[in-house]
């Protein structure tokens, strides 16, 4: 095979995966386009057969009408902060040590319960939902807040394990070893070494924990009432009865998605500078 | 008191036996290598004796004291690693500093050692580089500068050359070995490399499929190998091996070799010994003459110092060392003399050296 042919191909290699890429983002953005597109229309001209897309059917009242109208969505956001940053950061607290000690401790079967740890996940939600009510009202903590986020810890616990154990495991053992040699006990390895070379990992479960915890609905819906309502019940509101009210659903729809957008922009940038902190030489 | 010792050690992964029966002592401020191919278990004699594997059987002694349930900073051994294993998120300084920060030495003191270790290695320029940014060479300087910048009681090294480039790797040999004789502490060195271990060491264990074949001086292990094996992995050329019959003479014995016939005076075979046995010469004991046993000339190797001259012979191929330049042409009629005093027999079943 001569140069110009390899290169060819590795053009047509490139092309390939470009498009790929192109097909992916329609994909996945899509939705989110679609999202904001309705979010700035009005109600008439959304639901026309086919939508009516002329300039002047655009508009800001459905984001004003959801801001002024609905103090629910505020208290929403403001719920869904705090039991998807509690349920993140205490997953992490509790995950990342649990997650080392199935890595690399002389855990009797390691392996079995970092398996059990994820069979947990396997449990259908509604399998769970029922003895989880009947635990949580009987505890009188139904509409809690804490509550919601002590559930979503649960959830997120296993994740965290699993994804950090996976990356413990993956760590050359001799860098461990040489702190060891150091002087450094297993405390001191974990927190010298393992945790400042894990920040990818570790961001990277982070962003997963917390979006998981931000979308939750199911659970969210029947182990709260009003006042821990959490953002994706706040928004299934605008499903009426009588009338659903799109432009203002995807108003409060798109308010909600940009904390968790500004989230992912700032971590990938950590996880990216992670990387290049020289994760993989040395 | 840093004498190492090990009784009887073996290791295996699950039934997989890696070390067997191993015996050795390192006297108190020497410098030991351990040499063997890849895969023979040295890097796992080199963790137990730090306390990174537990031994499956037998005793590891550091200055006459059983350490086997010590941790490795209980042991207090420094040892460079063979991949380096630095620490990627730490500054060169840092990854120098990090066993003292551990010792809870006080922040000066440790610039104070660090900058001293990173002078004498020439890395004060790279202090404050990421691992990441640095030479393969480099970065091994500074894996040496981790161990050098406390006095343990014993430096355990694990192959720290092997990713140098030749005249690095001279270069380094040299100073490990200067600084071993101004510091005096224990040493444990590993390596596959036979010249670096014969030009670095006080002794030489050779290690083979986890045993130790022999533990000796260069010359020891050199001159009077204990196994074909040692002879084969030791000497650059190898060592010529030729098969021949031992048989009882008159006064010692006879060593027939395709037609030639050695007297082996005061040679009394062991008893059980031979006929078939296995003989080897070193290439510059094999001397080109006017007249003596006729060969061809098949190669000529050059190398500076010396010449390595192949030669074809009906007993097998030979080859012979020869100092400064010769000029001989392939195919060229020869003849060659083995000095007798020089001769190595060994057994051609069990591989002991007979003589
Ligand atoms: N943790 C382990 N589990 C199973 N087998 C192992 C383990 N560590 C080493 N071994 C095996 O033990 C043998 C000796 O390994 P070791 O690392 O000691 O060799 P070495 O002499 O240092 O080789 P090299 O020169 O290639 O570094 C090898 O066959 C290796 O596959
Ligand atoms: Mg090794």
């Amino acid at each position: 095979m001569s140069f110009a042919s390899a290169r060819s191909r590795d053009r047509g290699f490139r092309v390939l995966v470009v498009v790929g890429l192109i097909l992916f983002v329609v994909w996945s953005a899509a939705p989110i386009l679609w999202l904001i597109v309705s979010s700035l229309m009005q109600q008439q001209a959304l639901i026309v057969q086919p939508p009516d897309f002329s300039l002047g059917n655009f508009t800001l009242e459905n984001f004003t009408e959801v801001i002024v109208s609905a103090a629910a969505l505020g208290r929403g956001i403001l719920n869904s902060f705090i039991v998807a940053l509690f349920s993140t950061a205490v997953a992490l607290v509790i995950g990342a040590p649990a997650a080392y000690a199935l890595a690399r401790l002389a855990v009797p079967r390691a392996n079995a319960l970092a398996f059990l740890v994820l069979a947990t996940q396997m449990l259908p939600g509604i399998a769970i939902a029922i003895p989880l009510f009947l635990v949580i009202s009987r505890l009188g903590l139904i509409d809690n807040v804490l509550a919601l986020g002590l559930v979503y810890l649960s959830f997120n616990l296993p994740i965290v394990i699993w994804i950090l154990r996976g990356f413990f495991l993956a760590i050359p053992e001799g860098i461990e070893k040489a702190a060891a040699v150091d002087g450094a006990g297993v405390v001191g390895t974990f927190l010298h070494i393992v945790l400042p070379i894990s920040i990818p990992p570790l961001g990277a479960a982070a962003v997963f924990a917390f979006v998981e915890a931000w979308n939750e609905f199911f659970f969210a819906l029947i182990l709260t009432r009003q006042d821990a309502q959490t953002v994706p019940l706040v928004i299934a509101q605008f499903a009426g009865q009588y009338q659903t009210l799109f432009g203002q659903m995807m108003a409060a729809a798109a308010i909600s998605i940009a904390p968790v957008i500004a989230l992912a922009i700032i971590f990938r940038n950590q996880i990216v500078r992670g990387f290049a902190d020289g994760m993989m030489k040395g | 008191m840093s004498q190492i010792e090990l009784r009887h050690v073996d290791k295996s992964f699950g039934a997989v036996g890696v070390c067997h029966d191993i015996n050795l002592t390192v006297e108190e401020g020497e410098f030991v290598t351990l040499l063997g191919s890849s895969g023979c278990g040295k890097t796992t004699t080199l963790n137990m004796v730090a306390g990174l594997e537990d031994p499956s059987k037998g005793d590891i002694l550091i200055g006459g004291r059983r350490v086997n349930d010590l941790s490795p900073v209980q042991r207090d051994v420094a040892m460079v690693f063979q991949n380096y294993a630095l620490y990627p998120h730490m500054t060169v300084a840092e990854n120098l500093g990090f066993t003292l920060k551990m010792r809870k030495m006080a922040k000066p003191q440790i610039a104070e050692r660090v900058a001293a270790v990173a002078a004498s290695l020439e890395l004060t320029p790279l202090l404050e580089r990421l691992p990441s940014a640095l030479s393969g060479g480099q970065q091994q300087r500074v894996a040496i500068g981790r161990a050098l910048v406390r006095e343990p009681r014993v430096f355990l090294f694990d192959e720290p050359f092997s990713n140098l480039d030749a005249s690095l790797r001279v270069k380094m040999r040299a100073e490990v070995k200067q600084l071993h004789q101004q510091l005096g502490v224990t040493t444990l060195f590993v390596t596959h490399d036979q010249e670096e271990a014969m030009s670095i060491s006080d002794r030489i264990a050779v290690l083979n499929r986890g045993k130790v074949e022999q533990f000796g001086t260069p010359e020891e292990i050199y001159s009077r190998p204990a196994t074909r094996y040692v002879a084969r992995f030791i000497g650059n050329p190898q060592i010529d091996l030729v098969p021949g019959e031992l048989e009882p003479g008159a006064d010692g014995a006879v060593l027939r070799l395709a037609g030639v016939a050695l007297t082996l005076p005061d040679f009394v075979p062991p008893p059980g010994a031979g006929p078939a046995v296995e003989v080897g010469v070193r290439p510059e004991h094999v001397r080109l003459t006017e007249a003596g046993i006729p060969a061809k000339v098949q190669l000529v190797q050059p190398v500076g110092a010396a010449t390595h001259v192949v030669l074809g012979w009906e007993g097998g191929d030979l080859i012979a060392s020869v100092p400064g330049f010769v000029h001989l042409s392939v195919g060229a009629a020869i003849h060659f003399e083995i000095d007798p005093r020089h001769v190595l027999v060994f057994d051609a079943q069990s591989g002991d050296r007979l003589m």
